[in-house]
């Protein structure tokens, strides 16, 4: 190895390092290439693009010019992108309330199970495979209004009023991610009983010599176990749900009254609905831009836990 | 039925808890919680599939009944025929296969290349794919489109096969795997002046076969359900796939004539049971490995 290196050193004139830069390296970059060019194509470029589009007179899709701040102020001086943001955070707050804990009480339950545990597994797995646009049609016939339809008749045999469902303002967003957390749910449970099966069962035993109980048992030992599990799915299913799109969409298509309109949403209606492509970017900057300062708050909130350890 | 809970020996309760009966009664509630579960999991899907053999009258019939009058496997042929429906699945057909060949070879050519060549240079691309990772690509769908149109891509599969050979997820999941490889295998590949690009066919995919699975899987799952960009791309209907043409169908609703809910139910079946038999086939790798790479990074 030295003597190697004294060889190099001798010959470390620019011109010959640049030569072995390229020797030792073209055949990496060579076959990083094709793969560079499509992340620039798919992701990059239009990434790019659509900073500068948000900042621009955008007639159809030809930039006409910088207009600065022009397309940020239409946007947020339109009643529909107040809505379409309080809409959001109540998304992420039924989300919370709806979809938070219940996978992590299944996945308890699923590691605790001996009988039918593939059965278990398998059914509450089952919504995920099918395509959210699917899912999505399917649950618009579900939540149909007719006092005759299924659910309305199923409100009445158990002696519950009937319900307008999605056509009631205030019962639209919890609905929509009720119906979200029934075709996401299982494959958060999953992550969960990978993090419980993880844990050493050394642990528990010795929890058990000391006298604890069942419940102490999951305070002491399970729950500090799943934290940074619990930590990162929090962050990861809010991020998520700022990009609710689908369900909107084919449900609801926004309503009634703009009620489930989602920031993704009024971005898409921008541009197909308005053809203000400026408008339709600046919306989705703004979007990056949250989902991102809320990734790094919380991150920088969640991190110095660990070092007290 | 308790009787095999005495293997029960891990875990936060075990045989010696259950002997108490309090601790049975506990495990009745649990096996009960699951069943409710995994009903409510179900039973959307089940009614779909059973409300899609109604006609059009009992769909919306007073009173309500669940079942239909009589389970007729002609009116999927006759919704298959009045469609002609085999074209579109034909057409996603198309699409899934480039997409699934598309994202294993791109994405595991510079997982590669980020995992081992490493390559003077290379972490300011795979930071770049990280912090690009972040931002919901449906943002930027928009100027994406634009640059096809430019193109004149418009109407063909290529955007939406190489769309797939540009995934982080993806990519970060061959990386992981890549590194967790024995870094001799490589030394001696280096030793034999094998080139790089042989190594990545002689020694990598050999052994990658499980990742590669994976990988496939997803994007076999993901490329059948994909929606927006296609939606965008594919405007001729002879182009469309499976899941766009079930959307312009129902947002048209009424302008077909004979096309009501009761056939757009029936449709929404036929474009799930593929995914079903995928998933079918392939529970143990997806169920198995859908926790894999999500919480690594």
């Amino acid at each position: 190895m030295k003597r190697r290196k004294s060889v190099l050193q001798d010959r470390s004139s620019k011109e010959y390092r640049c030569k072995r830069l390229f020797r030792n390296n073209w055949s990496g970059w060579l076959l990083m290439l094709p793969g560079l060019i499509l992340f620039t194509f798919f992701v990059w470029a239009p990434l790019a693009q659509n900073i500068v589009m948000s900042f621009c007179d955008v007639k159809g899709f030809t930039i006409e010019g910088f207009n600065f701040f022009e397309n940020y102020k239409r946007v947020f001086s339109d009643p529909m992108f107040v809505k379409a943001l309080s809409n959001t955070f109540q998304y992420i707050f039924w989300s919370i309330i709806i979809g938070f804990l219940l996978p992590i009480f299944l996945g308890l339950l699923l590691s605790e199970v001996v009988h039918f545990k593939g059965l278990f597994r398998l059914g509450i797995y089952f919504p995920s495979i099918a395509s959210g646009m699917a899912v999505a049609i399917m649950w618009s016939y579900l939540f149909d209004p007719n006092p005759g339809a299924v659910l309305n008749q199923l409100l009445t045999a158990l002696g519950l009023p009937v319900s307008q469902f999605l056509s009631n303002q205030s019962l639209t967003i919890p609905l929509i991610v009720i119906t979200m957390t029934w075709r996401g749910a299982g494959a958060t449970v999953l992550i969960y009983l990978s993090a419980l099966q993880n844990i050493d069962n050394s642990q528990y035993e010795a929890a058990r010599m000391d006298g604890a109980g069942m419940w102490s048992r999951i305070r002491y030992v399970t729950l500090p176990h799943i934290a940074p599990t619990i930590r990162m799915l929090f962050i990861l299913q809010i991020i998520s749900v700022f990009q609710v799109f689908y369900e909107p969409l084919v449900m609801t298509g926004g309503g009634p009254d703009g009620a489930s309109v989602s920031l993704l949403l009024l971005s898409y209606k921008y541009f197909f609905d308005s053809m203000d492509a400026g408008a339709s970017a600046a919306v989705g900057v703004i979007l990056s831009v949250i989902i991102i300062s809320l990734t790094v708050v919380y991150l920088k909130l969640s991190n110095p836990k660990k070092e007290k350890k | 039925m308790f009787k095999r809970l005495k293997n029960k020996s891990t875990g936060i309760l075990t045989y010696a808890d259950y002997k108490k009966p309090w601790f049975k009664v506990l495990y009745i509630t649990i096996l009960l919680l699951l069943f409710v579960a995994v009903l409510t999991a179900v039973t959307p899907l089940l009614w779909l599939f059973i409300s899609s053999f109604k006609d059009a009258s009992e769909l919306t019939a007073t009173p309500y009944h669940l079942f239909p009058e009589n389970f007729d496997l002609h009116k999927l042929a006759e919704v298959w025929q009045m469609l002609d429906f085999g074209k579109y699945f034909l057409n996603t057909l198309v699409v899934v296969v480039g997409a699934v060949v598309c994202s294993v070879f791109f994405n595991g050519i510079l997982a590669y290349t980020f995992a081992i060549v490493k390559p003077k240079g290379y972490r300011i691309f795979y930071g770049m794919v990280l912090a690009s990772y972040m931002i919901p690509a449906v943002t930027s769908i928009v100027p994406l489109y634009k640059q096809i149109v430019d193109l004149g891509m418009v109407n063909t599969y290529i955007p939406l096969w190489f769309m797939f050979g540009a995934n982080a997820f993806y990519l970060i999941t061959f990386k992981n795997y890549f590194e967790s490889l024995p870094k001799a295998l490589f030394e001696a590949a280096e030793m034999d002046k094998c080139g790089k690009w042989k190594a990545f066919f002689t020694i990598v995919i050999p052994l990658s076969k499980p990742i590669i699975g994976v990988v496939a899987i997803f994007t076999m799952t993901a490329a059948w359900s994909d929606f927006l960009l296609p939606y965008l791309v594919l405007d001729n209907d002879e182009m469309m796939t499976v899941i766009v043409k079930i959307y312009s169908l129902q947002s048209t609703m009424g302008s077909l004539v004979g096309f009501g809910p009761d056939k757009l139910l029936m449709l929404l079946t036929i474009s799930i049971l593929p995914q079903i038999v995928i998933f079918a086939v392939f529970q143990r790798q997806i169920t198995g490995s859908s926790t894999q790479g999500a919480i690594k990074e």
